[in-house]
């Protein structure tokens, strides 16, 4: 096993090498959920009623696991289908890809067009990049530690405050930067995009039910969007693909997100991009991302985050890392 | 007869389109926003130039056609549907996406006739998918046909809607209440749970019944330039549409229903507790 040492041995060019590999894979699974997309799917059920799997859920992540594995024989895995057979989510300093097969597989069976595959990559406990592919679309997302976030080749950038800039300092002071990169030390002290988002009341929001849906749950759910809706939001959206509505979050056409239930397979790819197109993420008590917890928030700016996670009431799912010790 | 107004669905079509263009021009740009009757409910100036590029196009065509759109009744017109051939409008549907970029914002343009609607044209234009309906004749998006899910279980169900600012709180607690009833439904003692998604336009929350990508969507307190295009579009695709109380449909009830199959409607319709929304046509 790969010490930290080692780890820190490898060049950036071993990560980039990793990352390409990354979205070959992804365009080719995406490839394989594109032509199922139209037909008959065979559903199971896993935790529970709403949680579903098909056989292209298997059928692509063991597709990228294996392509993965031979190149890197040494990597470990996290994989959402793996997970539900019994491997354990453990996330070691060993470099680790941390893969959702088809985020959105509701939406996949019923053939809503939301559907995207996520692959993360993880060293040493720190995430280093994350490819997302939305498969109908073709639209590929992309970032990796320190170079910023992209598009199909076009760099993203999260909605932004105009006036009242925070400086660098300001966030560090707040305990909120505990992520350096070129990129957002570039978006906090430079005004950018117009028509952006601190202040509540014109924020576009985005959320997901989660797999639990018992009447209780469902009052907490509702009684979150309740108390948004009341701070006069100009809406939430809701689109059944946590990975894509956290891309849009990262291309600032939405202002944040937040759900109770997603897992670290939904979150590694996701984080990284919305961290390298200048935007936060953090766990809905208000601390730091907690990438077993089963919760976020993404925004725009540190106050947005910090706003919805005061307003949220928790909706409490087992940790992905339950059975790691 | 059934032909009779295509030339129109031609027009439509090509305003439409050049509808869309002038939305995805100005999506690159600043947006410069106003509200209307309240501060989520948004205008831009794009909305009020779409509406008048719309009308003008077809109006130098078919000068003694009747008009209903969006801005024009915000600014003052009546919207009373006649027997007059009457199109009727949504310059852009899904302002406050169309504001923020994101990605679903749609032109909207139905025609009726005699009060009934005889064929829609939905342009999601950053998607860039045209979707249309004519009566009898089937719908379509790009040139391809267009079926419902034909789902009939609604445990299984994908159900759109959306959840907007309500100033009265027994209504913000009556549609969610509404969400949560139809997302769980309890059978035999089991909870079994459909799912719920809210894109931001009825239009286009429409479209995606009639393509079968979701099975029903319901509302209460939209608009008759909201539903028109997309009422004959999922009937076209096979589809119901009716009011949210399970009776005919009313074009300008401000609800509805529309479903990839009647017993999808009809079960909606049995676990929605309604709440007043006012009409179009001011015929409380």
């Amino acid at each position: 096993m790969a010490s930290s040492e080692e780890n820190e041995m490898y060049s950036k060019k071993q990560w980039e090498g990793c990352m390409e590999i990354a979205v070959q894979t992804a365009r080719t699974a995406g490839q394989v959920i594109r032509e199922a997309f139209k037909h008959e799917k065979e559903v199971s059920t896993k935790s529970s009623p709403v949680d579903l799997v098909t056989e292209t859920d298997r059928l692509v992540e063991d597709l990228i696991i294996s392509s993965l594995r031979e190149k890197y024989p040494s990597h470990r895995f996290i994989g959402e289908e793996s997970s539900a057979a019994g491997e354990k989510c453990l996330l070691t300093d060993s470099p680790t890809w941390i893969i959702d097969p088809i985020d959105g597989t509701c939406n996949f069976i019923h053939s809503f067009p939301m559907v995207a595959v996520s692959i993360g990559f993880a060293v040493n406990k720190e995430l280093e990049f994350g490819v997302i592919y939305h498969c109908l679309d073709e639209n590929l997302y992309t970032a990796r530690k320190g170079h910023g976030a992209f598009c199909n080749g076009i760099q993203l950038q999260v909605s932004k405050e105009t006036a009242d800039a925070f400086t660098h300092g300001d966030l560090q002071r707040l305990g909120c930067v505990n992520y350096a990169s070129a990129a957002e030390s570039l978006t906090i002290t430079s005004h950018l995009k117009d028509g952006a988002q601190e202040d509540m009341s014109k924020a576009l929001i985005l959320t997901e039910i989660g797999a639990k849906r018992d009447p209780a749950t469902l009052k907490i759910f509702s009684g979150n969007m309740e108390r948004l809706l009341k701070a006069q939001v100009h809406g939430i959206r809701v689109i059944g693909s946590a990975t894509l509505a956290l891309c849009q979050v990262a291309s600032g056409a939405a202002d944040a997100y937040y759900q109770f239930g997603l897992h670290c397979w939904d979150i590694a790819a996701a984080a990284v991009i919305i961290r390298e197109a200048g935007g936060n993420v953090i766990d809905t008590s208000g601390g730091p991302l907690d990438l077993m917890s089963r919760r976020i928030v993404a925004a725009g700016t540190v106050e947005m985050a910090h706003y919805i996670a005061q307003e949220i009431q928790t909706i409490t799912y087992e940790r992905d890392d339950h059975n790691a010790n | 007869m059934a032909d009779r107004w295509q030339d129109c669905m031609e027009i439509g079509i090509a305003v439409a389109r050049q509808a869309g263009e002038v939305i995805c021009e100005a999506l690159k740009n600043q947006i410069s926003v106003m509200s209307k009757s309240s501060p989520v409910d948004l205008v831009t100036e794009t909305d009020q130039k779409v509406e008048s590029m719309i009308i003008s196009s077809i109006r130098e065509k078919f000068p003694t056609h009747s008009f209903i759109g969006e801005e024009s009744v915000a600014a003052g017109a009546a919207s009373k549907l006649t027997d007059n051939p009457t199109w009727i409008i949504d310059p852009i549907d899904g302002t406050t996406n169309f504001v923020h970029r994101f990605p679903f914002v749609a032109v909207s343009i139905g025609f009726a006739v005699n009060k009934q609607i005889e064929f829609g044209i939905i342009y999601s234009c950053v998607e860039d998918k045209m979707y249309t309906g004519k009566k009898g004749k089937g719908a379509f998006c790009n040139g391809e046909q267009l079926k419902v899910s034909g789902q009939e279980d609604i445990t299984k169900s994908l159900i759109l809607t959306e959840v907007g600012y309500k100033q009265n709180p027994d209504i913000a607690k009556t549609m969610f209440s509404n969400m949560e009833r139809l997302v769980c439904i309890p059978v035999h003692g089991i909870l079994l749970c459909s799912s719920i998604r809210a894109v931001g336009t009825a239009a286009v929350n429409m479209c995606l019944v009639a393509t079968g990508g979701a099975d029903a969507y319901y509302h209460i307190g939209i608009h008759c330039w909201d539903m028109a295009a997309g009422a004959v579009i999922v009937t076209e695709a096979g589809g119901v549409v009716m009011d949210i109380n399970g009776g005919p449909f009313d074009l300008m009830s401000r609800r509805l229903i529309t479903a990839s199959s009647k017993a999808i409607g009809e079960r909606i319709a049995k676990e929605i507790q309604v709440f007043p929304c006012g009409r179009d046509d001011g015929k409380d």
